[in-house]
């Protein structure tokens, strides 16, 4: 299991995986904690500012569970080492901020065949979905063209909390076959007026990514 | 029949509901002509830049299913019974 991004979605995800009893855990992330990341990146604390987010990372979920074994891996993703990075890995969660990298995820995921839980936020809005490569559309097929980068974007902390508990639990039902996963189906959390619906996802077969002529 | 509008997060608070019947249009640039038309500034405000016909690029449109790569396939034909879905995608985690 590999976390990408040890963020508000990142945090959530990997403490549930880990509470779960997840035996081992492989975390990306090059970032420190800053004291504005503390409102939803509840796997750091506020003696932890400055430090490097795997650190903070790495204790916490030992100390939820002391035999949970944690790999961390303190490099930006790039396209030179996204393969090498998530290859071997049973399932990939998105913990991205942006959506550069997050693509370079979702063409790995597509080319070493690894499923790949799509998260992302804003604000009170969030959204999921989950790729199983050759099964179902990946997130190009969903979100063609990257949206606007924005400096800064406010995020209630809790929406993150809300997507990242459930990339933690498609990735659970995906280890171990329980249920239905949410493929082909993109998940819109409002927290505006507290709904939840679902946009219908197909594979684009002239997706440059998992098409006919992707990979 | 008819196309199928749906519309997600800001647009749904926009336009104060989830989904909408339009007739009468061949693609999807005529579609969202029509939406504006039908339900004023306060959707083309969510549609386009300030004063523009700019599509903002907040702005992701599937057409059963398949997502748009915008402003180019604006001109995607549509046809009776096809679902468009028109939502934010959200970038921070
Ligand atoms: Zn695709």
């Amino acid at each position: 299991m590999a976390v990408a991004g040890l963020g508000g979605l990142g945090s959530p995800a990997s403490i549930y995986l880990a509470a779960a009893g997840i035996g081992h855990l492989t975390l990306i992330d090059a970032q420190r904690v800053e004291p504005s990341n503390l409102n939803r990146q509840v796997l750091h604390s506020e003696s932890d500012v400055g430090q490097s987010k795997l650190k903070s990372a790495t204790k916490k979920l030992t100390e939820i569970h002391s035999n949970i074994e944690v790999d961390g891996i303190y490099r930006e993703i790039t396209s030179k080492n996204v393969d090498r990075l998530i290859k071997g890995a049973d399932v990939v969660v998105d913990g991205m901020d942006n959506y550069p990298t997050r693509y370079l995820l979702n063409r790995a995921c597509v080319r070493n065949r690894v499923p790949f839980i799509h998260g992302a936020v804003e604000g009170l809005v969030g959204q999921l979905m989950t790729i199983l490569p050759s099964r179902g559309p990946c997130l190009k097929c969903a979100v063609p063209k990257e949206p606007p980068k924005k400096p800064h974007f406010p995020v209630l902390g809790a929406t993150p909390g809300v997507i990242g508990c459930l990339q933690a639990m498609e990735t659970i039902k995906l280890i171990t076959g329980v249920g239905k996963p949410l493929v082909g189906r993109m998940l819109i959390f409002n927290g505006t007026d507290m709904t939840f619906d679902e946009i219908k996802v197909n594979r684009d077969p002239s997706c440059p990514v998992c098409g006919k002529h992707g990979r | 029949m008819a196309v199928t509008v749906k519309f997600f997060a800001s647009f749904r608070e926009a336009m104060g509901k989830k989904q909408e019947s339009i007739e009468g249009v061949n693609n999807v640039a005529s579609l969202l002509d029509e939406l504006v038309r039908k339900f004023g500034e306060k959707l083309a405000e969510q549609f386009y830049y300030s004063g523009t016909r700019e599509l903002r690029k907040t702005m992701n449109i599937l057409v059963n299913g398949g997502g748009l790569n915008l402003p180019h396939d604006l001109d995607k034909p549509l046809k009776d019974g096809d679902v468009v879905a028109i939502f934010p995608p959200v970038s921070g985690g």
